[in-house]
């Protein structure tokens, strides 16, 4: 009864962390939707795989969110027609690259060798997956299929969407974007296609209390459907946390590579934000090598219990367990190789 | 049919009330201070926030629910869902988790999570570098933390022998060591209580204190002194007096 008692404070104490974390993220995605004409970001954002993936995860430089906050940002980035590799990469670098997060980094260790190496890895890791998935250019396949069926009736429903005059001038092929061949007829524009589905286009946001409508209806929205992800997350960690001695985790090793698998292990379970987890990894810099607290400051952010919850609001589960597997893999690529150099 | 009646006007309802109910939760956290019992006081702030920003949101839904309600409500964009959830579900899941965190104040934590965490006599402080180390404090003003990042400091036992010292903190009995030894432990907190660590030193108590049982607060005053435990030689409060104290409001002490 105590232990119940216990995961509950601690399910209470995670959730009291991250969820102004995510009403910043979700307030944020939701100021998108007028601060920022998507669709003209999104055409301007470049098609290669290389250089999108590696924008993308520059981009959570202009979104202090961890990855609570993300998660919404991200969904919106590609139900918008951002290009997959731009949408991982952004979703996988943005808890580490981040204004924020630097600082909080910087503030825990005082050591600027920390720091560059933590932004490094986390970019380079995103990169390369966002680079793996850009490949697969149509992300429909990679969705839930609740959203992607939408995004196929959609398409069948109206076939043409509806093109702008100047945009007819030009043959829908050569304008960037994402499109369904399979149709006959016109190709048509993913982000048209999808646009209805997401709810609000930006010819409908007219006039102020409509935006405010619109602003406060999607922060709703999105707020409901993140947090019971939260909210399932975090109770699966705080379960894990007071039923699995932290012993066992940290006994798992000392050596270099085993401390790697154990710090990653232990990010993943205690799913803690990206923006304290520096401090929180701090308390393991005496016994653990620097190679295994850069993978749990890697990787936490990228991928632990909490966000898979939310990640599965996008995602099918096959996907997520490949961007976990890789993420994973990479991880210990590069911190081993770190530990194995220096 | 009706189904698609009770989507569309009761549950924004709901959904009104759920947020109320988190905005309400964070504001009681905040006013009765529970808030230290789960996280660093340094996000405070933010919590305030984001109670006050979902109250606001919550009251302005209210205010166009109410509004609509003769209206046909206009063809409200958000009756998508994207969600692998039937719609309402994780409203509900909101809402329950809402009202346990109103109605089941948090718990401190105690010695079984001190003893799953493990305790150690000098865990590692949380900061590898300390911006300023006060050298001068009197022995008998250091709380357990102080004396725990003073022996991180410099760990030779001897050097404290014979200061004076004056903590309070929880009784763990460590089934490690000898009768008559307990250790008197605090919870330090970087972030929220998911990442308490415990800290603690060994306490000698004196013949009248011996049955004392875990978790109990004591306030302990007595000197330093070396010994062996485990073989190891550390450091240990010998007690003059342990008198015990009410569990403090503010159990937990915060890393800076």
């Amino acid at each position: 009864m105590n232990q119940l008692y216990n995961s509950f404070t601690l399910f209470l104490s995670l959730l009291v962390e991250a969820v102004p974390f995510l009403i910043l993220g979700v307030l944020l995605s939701s100021a998108l939707l007028f601060l920022i004409d998507e669709r003209q970001l999104i055409a301007r954002l470049p098609r290669n795989p290389l250089l999108g993936s590696f924008v993308g995860g520059c981009v959570g430089f202009l979104f202090p969110v961890c990855e609570c906050g993300n998660v919404p940002v991200a969904r919106r980035l590609l139900v918008q027609g951002a290009p997959t590799s731009v949408a991982i990469a952004f979703l996988l670098a943005a808890p580490t690259i981040n204004p924020i997060v630097i600082w909080s980094t910087w503030v825990a260790f005082q050591d600027v060798q920390v720091v560059l190496l933590r932004i490094a890895f986390s970019l380079a890791i995103a990169t390369i997956i966002g680079c793996l998935f850009g490949f697969q250019k149509d992300p429909v396949p990679m969705l839930q299929p609740e959203l992607a069926n939408r995004v196929a009736l959609l398409a069948k429903s109206q076939p043409q969407g509806k093109p702008s005059p100047q945009k007819e001038a030009v043959p829908a092929l050569l304008q960037s974007g994402t499109f369904f061949l399979d149709q006959p007829g016109q190709p048509v524009r993913l982000d048209e296609a999808i646009a209805p589905v997401v709810g609000i286009t930006p010819a409908q946001a007219k006039g102020r209390n409509t935006k405010l409508r619109l602003f406060v209806d999607n922060t709703v929205q999105e707020f409901r459907e993140l947090g019971g992800m939260l909210i399932l997350g975090s109770a699966i960690a705080s379960i894990i946390q007071v039923f699995v001695p932290r012993e066992v985790v940290l006994s798992l090793g000392q050596g270099p590579i085993t401390s790697i698998l154990a710090m990653m292990l232990l990010a993943a379970v205690v799913s803690i934000c990206s923006t304290v987890d520096a401090f929180f990894v701090l308390a393991f810099a005496t016994t653990f090598t620097t190679g295994s607290l850069l993978a749990f400051m890697v990787f936490g952010p990228m991928i632990d219990i909490k966000a898979i919850g939310l990640m599965l609001s996008i995602f099918k589960t096959r996907t997520i367990f490949y961007l976990f597997a890789i993420a994973a893999q990479l991880t210990i690529l590069f911190t081993l190789s770190y530990s194995y150099f220096f | 049919m009706t189904n698609n009646r009770f989507f569309k006007f009761v549950l924004p309802w709901i959904d009104t009330l759920t947020l109320a109910a988190w905005g309400v939760l964070f504001l009681k956290l905040i006013i009765t201070g529970q808030f230290r019992l789960l996280i660093h006081p340094n996000y405070a702030g933010l919590v305030l926030a984001a109670g006050i920003i979902l109250m606001g949101v919550s009251l302005f839904k209210a205010g166009q629910l109410w509004k609509s309600r003769r209206r046909r409500i206009e063809t409200s964009p958000q009756v998508q869902h994207i969600t692998i959830f039937p719609p309402g579900w994780s409203t509900l899941l909101l809402l329950i988790t809402a009202v346990l965190g109103l109605s089941i104040p948090p718990r401190v934590l105690a010695s079984d999570t001190a003893l799953q965490r493990g305790v150690t006599e000098a865990l590692p402080i949380t900061q590898t570098q300390r911006q300023s180390f006060r050298g001068t404090i009197k022995p008998e003003e250091r709380s357990i933390v102080e004396w725990v990042r003073t022996l991180n400091a410099y760990p030779e036992p001897d050097a404290y022998t014979g200061q004076k010292v004056d903590v309070t903190g929880f009784v763990v009995r460590n089934p490690d060591f000898p009768d008559g030894y307990v250790l008197l432990c605090r919870f330090i907190i970087t972030c929220c209580a998911v990442d308490a660590s415990p800290v603690g030193l060994p306490v000698k108590l004196s013949s009248d204190q011996l049955d004392v049982e875990n978790d109990t607060w004591l306030r302990v005053e007595g000197q330093m002194m070396t010994e062996t435990l485990n073989g190891k030689r550390q450091l240990a409060i010998a007690a003059e007096t342990a008198v015990e104290i009410p569990t403090p409001a503010d159990p937990y002490k915060f890393a800076d």
